[in-house]
């Protein structure tokens, strides 16, 4: 039976999103017996929508309303449209991720006292440390199933060949490399089957070995009676009342009708463009620059972690796509380590494209033609490759604005999405590329090319947790600073993007954020 | 079987990434020849133009010219219906060789070093002219399942259970120092 809720309930929390962060926060709620709707922007897919097909996977779940990329960087160029590639639909973007699943490591929630002042940067620590997420993280890779972990005691995928050429690689020049730790079943777990190798974790796991919101919170949620999902529901405003607290959520339904839910709490949970976004949407006489803006910092502190590709050709087959997208990660410049040239540190995550991305990414934009790059995807299937996955310093002046005229088929004010490096990024960059060059040229690379920064996955920092009220939007409970029954569930928390890739985080933070709602709301203080 | 619906997750991607794109033939049977393909399109002389410049875009020497044509034939038909395209198609080949008579005196088809040829294409680069050749192009050769073969990649996998049990773990020439 499928649980149904009156819009006139004002005792409901409304949660925006279903992703990892969103969905997450409705399970943990549902399971404590509070009831909450899931307002999701996206439709609902099944695993029979999934394809193995880069193109078509695409263009059926990647967020694709308008936005537009501006600023010196090449994405702006070559991506004018498509500042990030996310997804929309039930289970948001734990749809579109590898699946890569790390904690953060206790230097990266704070940076500003590992490093003092960063010129150009706007760096803070978090108001938590490791220690008291640790717990937290427990619960997230069990929750996740997290192979290689002590948590779920799931062995490693074992070493595709892709990742044997890095590794040896890697061994030569004295890094260290080892299997990922993804949240991809290798044993029969939770309903959910071994992970059979494929090769597209980013377009949807076909037979749901990978963890996704969009097969286990979700339904699981639903399962208890407590949580209503309303997809195709894109919200337009976040309402309050005279004492400044939110009273519910307009949105538009699947019919393009304009429906006002009454909520006794917010979360959002939208992804980092659209979570800051509908904070901005929502400004208010009461609060001329947005909900829960009055450090001005909604929107602000883009971060996407800095970003590039490097592609080897071998003169031998490697054939990367018959792995795990993500089969190991070279961690030895993870760390912070200013002898480097650089602050903070970088993963070099082994990853493979199909050759139909690849002849997209390997030199996009209007260049990305000719013979170099035809002789390069001729040899496709001698390609071995990184994602470099670094930490993003956040910069005040990277920021999600609204377009000033133009709206969209909501007609809500387009987001535009302002993201360049900081000097930073640009020399983690040049360093990962030239110890990549290192690794693969020791095992006999022919030619490595560098890809620049495509689409975000990863995006963060846009609402960022702060200590004190004037330095960023919501507190360590992802509560707002200025709305105590308004939060934010999403990486747009994170205040500073750390190394590793951002979803285990936002599932810890989720779970420990609903054990906080549901003793305030029990305490009344919500 | 000829396949001309455009894709829209392709299409829609593109059109994000600044390129248009339409539909992508299926290479089969039945197919027009190389040279009369664009022919009520763009002429006879403007269908090898094309042709020429399709294959600088993304040369594979070993390829058949029939899996450019394949790109190309769903271009000139839908080039018949829709007056703008047509007008596009005819006159980047006009403007294609109109610079090539001005740099080497010659049209482009009669431009013997493919280094000069480029030189011209990469003048016109920018072009919505050019960008949607390269944009159909790219997904004509690199999107099409017949080709993957060709390029060693293995396309959908899951319905034959995945790599687990098919070699995902083989490579021989990793010699361990």
């Amino acid at each position: 039976m499928t649980t149904k809720f009156d819009l006139n309930d004002d005792s409901l929390v409304v949660i925006i999103g279903s992703g990892a962060g969103g969905g997450t926060l409705a399970n943990e709620l549902a399971q404590k017996g509070i009831r909450s709707v899931v307002l999701e922007a996206g439709k609902r897919f099944t695993l029979d929508d999934i394809e193995n097909d880069e193109w078509k996977m695409f263009g059926k779940i990647s967020w694709l309303d308008k936005r537009y990329v501006e600023g010196p960087a090449r994405l702006a160029k070559d991506f004018p449209n498509l500042p990030a590639w996310i997804v929309k639909g039930v289970g948001g973007a734990t749809m579109h991720w590898a699946g890569v699943a790390m904690r953060f490591q206790e230097h990266e929630f704070k940076m500003k006292s590992t490093n003092g002042v960063v010129p150009g940067a706007n760096v803070l620590d978090w108001p938590i440390t490791l220690k008291e997420l640790e717990p937290y993280y427990v619960k997230a890779e069990k929750k996740m199933g997290v192979c290689g972990t002590e948590a779920t005691g799931m062995p490693f995928h074992g070493q595709s060949s892709h990742y044997k050429v890095v590794a040896e690689g890697a061994r030569r020049i004295g890094a260290k490399c080892d299997q990922a730790t993804l949240a991809i079943n290798t044993q029969v777990r939770d309903g959910r089957p071994s992970c059979q190798v494929n090769g597209f974790c980013m377009q949807g796991c076909k037979i749901g070995a990978k963890w996704s919101t969009m097969y286990t919170e979700i339904p699981k949620a639903e399962a208890t009676g407590n949580v209503e999902v309303r997809p195709q529901s894109m919200v337009l405003r976040i309402e309050h009342d005279k004492s400044g607290k939110v009273t519910g959520v307009l949105y538009a339904d699947k019919d393009g009708n304009q429906q006002l839910q009454k909520a006794r709490v917010v979360a959002v949970a939208g992804n980092s463009i659209e979570s800051p976004r509908m904070l901005l949407n929502s400004a208010s006489s009461m609060f001329p620059d947005g909900l829960a803006n009055s450090s001005g910092q909604v929107g602000q502190n883009y971060m996407t972690h800095t970003t590039g590709g490097v592609y080897a050709e071998f003169e031998k087959p490697v054939h990367m796509y018959k792995s795990t997208v993500v089969p190991g990660i070279v961690h030895e410049w993870k760390d912070n380590d200013a002898s480097r040239g650089h602050l903070a540190g970088y993963e070099l995550e082994i990853l493979h494209l199909g050759l139909p991305f690849m002849s997209a990414f390997l030199n996009p934009g209007k260049s990305g033609w000719g013979r170099e790059l035809a002789d390069s995807l001729a040899n496709y299937d001698k390609m071995a490759g990184f994602w470099i996955c670094g930490e993003d310093m956040p910069v005040e002046s990277n920021n999600i604005t609204l377009h000033p005229t133009e709206k969209d088929q909501y007609g809500l004010p387009v987001p535009v999405v302002y993201k360049t490096d900081h000097i930073n990024d640009t020399r983690m960059r040049n360093h990962a590329y030239d110890r990549s060059t290192e690794l693969f040229e020791s095992i006999g690379a022919t030619k490595v090319n560098y890809l620049p920064p495509y689409p975000a996955s990863h995006n963060m920092g846009t609402n960022r947790m702060s200590e004190k009220a004037r330095d960023g939007v919501v507190n360590k409970w992802g509560q707002s600073h200025d709305i105590s029954n308004l939060f934010v569930s999403d990486g747009s928390q994170f205040t500073t993007s750390g190394t590793e890739n951002p979803t285990l985080t936002i599932v810890a933070l989720a779970i420990r954020q609903a054990d906080y709602i549901a003793d305030q709301m029990q305490r009344r203080e919500i | 079987m000829k396949n001309n619906k455009p894709d829209l997750g392709r299409r829609r991607f593109l059109a994000r990434s600044g390129i248009t794109v339409a539909g992508v033939g299926i290479v089969s049977a039945g197919l027009l020849s190389a040279t009369a393909w664009a022919a009520r399109a763009v002429g006879e002389q403007g269908s090898a133009t094309l042709m020429r410049m399709a294959r600088d875009i993304y040369p594979h020497d070993r390829l058949e010219d029939k899996y450019y044509a394949a790109v190309l034939t769903p271009l000139a038909q839908q080039a018949e219906a829709d007056a703008d395209l047509r007008t596009l198609l005819q006159e980047g080949v006009a403007e294609l060789d109109r610079r090539s008579r001005e740099r080497f005196g010659k049209p482009f088809l009669d431009i013997a070093a493919e280094g000069d040829r480029v030189q011209i294409l990469r003048a016109m680069e920018d072009g919505a002219f050019f960008q949607r050749l390269r944009g159909d192009l790219m997904m004509g050769i690199y999107n099409n399942p017949e080709l993957w073969p060709r390029f060693g990649y293995g396309g959908s996998a899951w319905q034959h259970g995945g790599y687990i049990n098919r070699g995902y773990n083989e490579i021989d020439w990793l010699v361990l120092s």
